[in-house]
């Protein structure tokens, strides 16, 4: 049976939820951005599309392209209760469904859309649904699988609906350029442009084998999604996480030795109090630096015994950190933990550990009564709040559903 | 520099510093010897900044001099070669190698670039049995830490008393090895010194070939090793070892009395369906029997049983079977005692009737 997929991608999220809870942004150019005092536009509104305002720009960049443009501090508690209650909608559809990130969703409606009249009427619905409890606009893409239904959404936004059916499929892609297909980037778009390759019809009549030489195994899979075929699983269920990371980009930046300790212990009980709630414990600790000039680099160590101790994380991270000759300023730091494994329980031996992790797991249940960082080390307490942009890989459970009040 | 050696001297003596010369490229000089060819002694040395050993070497030497040789390279070519070699420094930079038909030509370096043998300080000799040095090494390097952030635990601790006597500890903060042996020497006071873990394999390596009394030099920061006419220094992990007789629990009432080979049988057919890394079995201890489970939601489960001598309340322990199986294969007592308290405190296992040899593990939450 012909599979059918439907994608909801909502339109300019953030932005749409804030203009919907204050009237008086309605209609007007907003960015969403975040709080830290050099944050750049996460979202911006239909009205600040018009005048070029792009995410990623920052507050002067896109002040200058809309001079009246409103910015807005996202409020990330909202944006992930909306996101739960729109699940609400999807479920009354179909059970299988896929959060992919915060304002995007897939649903396989292959077996039940009979029951709601069809694709089309469970699309209007959803709408219906969306646009009434929450005033807030979504396109609908549907098609065979997700990346024809992506490809329609993109195609239909803003506020559509487009369904793209499986024998329509060579006339819809033949003229559409190939980087418009979801998991076609700008690297990869090069290398096909190289081959005189740029729409979806010349990349699926591309030979084979001219494809593999150039792309490996790859090859063979860009040239299937050419032609609209591509079989990547419903991810309904979460897979176990391979890695548990923090980053942030600090207020100003940094060099002193004392500051840059203060933001991996902060880090660390971030990195460490997930990794706890979620029972993992992680073999591998990685270390990010950007440096002012944007430069990036991770270093990574091993550890014999799995942690997930706020303390064994950071003094690993200073001693990766004790390595590095740092070269200028830093303005982002992460921590990782990466080879996870469920936590084994194992009691420690010596007195004074199971002492720390008593501390920990006494601290964990009232941070999570009263807040995060409620209860914190000493150290940390002269810092600033953190820019809290909500980061795209959020999902409503598991462990990448980081709380964010 | 000339000299003319046999294979069959040189060869061993390579192979010993092997593990010991730097792999990794961080410092040239550490993948290096130093050879010091006179004509009274002659000896070549290895070190990796925290251990260094010191072999002498009978060859005959036609011309002195001191050069620092590729450890790897030589080590390869002294092994593909029968006979006699003849190595003879063009200069500084190089060395010729001769052997029948065979020349070589060799890269080396400056004998002025070689990290220089650390000066001892506050020095004090025990002498301890070769056999028995080895046998506190085997019976704690296993239970010792790995890169830990908590430094101390990547040694052994060797704790020496005026009484001659010393117990040597190793633990990873989740299980504990402790062995106490008589040693012939004399001490002011009593010495905690903490030697890194893989200084403590190669020294046990090193033991392997001699019978002998081996004499043990203490100083502030390092420990001399005399293995015959070889010296094996190391130097010793700075810091604080965790109180070990503070861990090892002395009031357990449940005492069981187990077949040694035939538990750690068991314990490695149930450990199969373990899940990885943890490998966390359950024991439920009842009056005579132990049954040991394991299961893992992805592969299946497993049951065995093992015939114990036990009277008391039953008792359910989770632990890692790795710890367990690690202990039993270190033992070597026909039966072994395991005391127990409850489900989350610390299991003491010994050999039967020896005090001497204790191990603590630390259960899991199961």
């Amino acid at each position: 049976m012909e599979k059918i997929i439907l994608v909801v991608d909502m339109d300019a999220f953030f932005a749409s939820v804030e203009q919907k809870t204050n009237p008086r942004l309605r209609g007007k150019p907003i960015a969403v951005i975040g709080s830290g005092g050099r944050t750049v536009v996460t979202t911006r509104s239909y009205e600040a599309r018009k005048y070029g305002v792009k995410t990623g720009m920052n507050i002067y960049e896109a002040k200058k392209l809309c001079p009246d443009l409103i910015f807005v501090i996202g409020d990330n508690e909202k944006y992930t209760y909306t996101c739960r209650e729109f699940c609400r909608i999807y479920n009354r559809f179909t059970p299988d469904i896929e959060v992919y990130s915060i304002d995007e969703a897939f649903l396989d409606i292959t077996a039940s859309q009979h029951l709601f009249g069809g694709p089309e009427a469970i699309g209007i619905s959803i709408k219906k649904s969306i646009r009434e409890q929450f005033g807030i606009n979504c396109t609908i893409g549907i098609g065979p699988n997700i990346l024809i239904a992506k490809l329609a959404s993109d195609l239909a936004k803003p506020d559509g609906l487009m369904w793209i059916k499986q024998d329509d499929m060579g006339t819809a892609l033949e003229n559409i350029p190939a980087s418009e297909l979801w998991g076609i980037g700008s690297q990869i778009e090069k290398k096909l442009a190289l081959l005189g390759i740029r729409t979806c019809g010349e990349l699926a009549r591309a030979p084979a084998s001219l494809l593999r030489s150039r792309f490996g195994i790859l090859g063979e899979i860009l040239k299937a999604m050419g032609q609209g075929i591509w079989d990547r699983p419903f991810i309904v269920k979460e897979e176990d996480p391979k890695s548990i990371g923090h980053s942030m980009t600090l207020p100003t930046d940094i060099s002193d030795r004392e500051k840059v300790e203060t933001y991996l212990l902060k880090l660390s009980e971030m990195v460490g109090k997930r990794a706890r709630k979620h029972e993992y414990i992680g073999k591998t600790i990685s270390l990010t630096i950007r440096y002012a000039d944007f430069e990036t680099f991770s270093k990574q160590a091993k550890i014999q015994d799995c942690t997930n101790d706020t303390h064994v994380i950071y003094e690993r991270a200073v001693k990766l950190l004790d390595s590095i000759r740092l070269k200028d300023r830093i303005r982002l730091l992460g921590i990782c933990l990466s080879d996870l494994v469920k936590d084994t329980n194992q009691i420690p031996l010596i007195e004074e550990e199971r002492r720390r992790r008593s501390i920990l797991q006494a601290m964990d249940l009232i941070n999570d009564r009263y807040g995060d960082f409620k209860l914190t080390w000493a150290s940390y307490i002269t810092q600033k709040r953190n820019a809290g942009v909500i980061s795209p890989s959020w999902r409503p459970s598991g462990v990448k559903s980081v709380r964010v009040k | 520099m000339k000299v003319v050696v046999s294979k069959d001297e040189i060869q061993e003596k390579l192979s010993n510093i092997q593990n010991i010369v730097e792999k990794r490229n961080t410092m040239p000089i550490l993948s290096h010897f130093l050879l010091d060819a006179g004509k009274k002694e002659s000896y070549i040395i290895a070190t990796d900044l925290e251990t260094a050993l010191k072999e002498p070497l009978r060859i005959k030497v036609e011309k002195e001099g001191k050069i620092c040789i590729p450890a790897r390279k030589m080590f390869e070519i002294v092994r593909e070669i029968e006979g006699e070699l003849i190595w003879e420094s063009v200069d500084d930079q190089w060395i010729k190698i001769k052997a029948g038909a065979s020349n070589f030509r060799l890269a080396c370096l400056s004998s002025k670039e070689f990290p220089a043998w650390p000066g001892m300080e506050d020095m004090e000799e025990i002498s301890v049995n070769a056999k028995v040095l080895m046998e506190t090494i085997e019976k704690t390097v296993y239970s010792a830490g790995e890169s830990d952030t908590r430094y101390t635990l990547n040694g052994l601790l060797f704790h020496v008393m005026p009484g001659v006597k010393i117990t040597v500890v190793g633990t990873d903060g989740h299980r504990l090895a402790l062995i106490i042996k008589n040693i012939d020497g004399n001490l002011k006071e009593e010495k905690k010194l903490i030697i890194p873990k893989k200084a403590a394999a190669e020294l046990r390596k090193l033991l392997d070939k001699t019978e002998e009394n081996i004499r043990v030099t203490l100083c502030k920061n390092h420990i001399l090793f005399t293995v015959g006419e070889i010296q094996f220094l190391t130097r010793l992990i700075e810091g604080t070892y965790p109180n070990y007789e503070q861990v090892i629990p002395s009031n357990n009432e449940k005492k069981i009395m187990v077949q040694r080979e035939e538990f750690a049988k068991t314990l490695r057919r149930v450990a199969i369906m373990s899940k990885e890394r943890s490998n966390a079995v359950k024991m439920d201890l009842s009056e005579n029997l132990i049954s040991i489970t394991s299961s893992n939601p992805d592969i299946g489960e497993a049951r065995d049983e093992i015939t114990v001598e036990y009277k008391g309340e039953d008792l359910s322990v989770g632990f890692n079977a790795r710890y367990l199986i690690d202990i039993l294969e270190a033992m070597s007592s026909e039966r072994i005692v395991m005391e127990l308290q409850a489900p989350l405190s610390p299991v003491l296992i010994k050999e039967e009737k020896n005090e001497d040899y204790q191990c603590v593990i630390m259960p899991m939450r199961i």
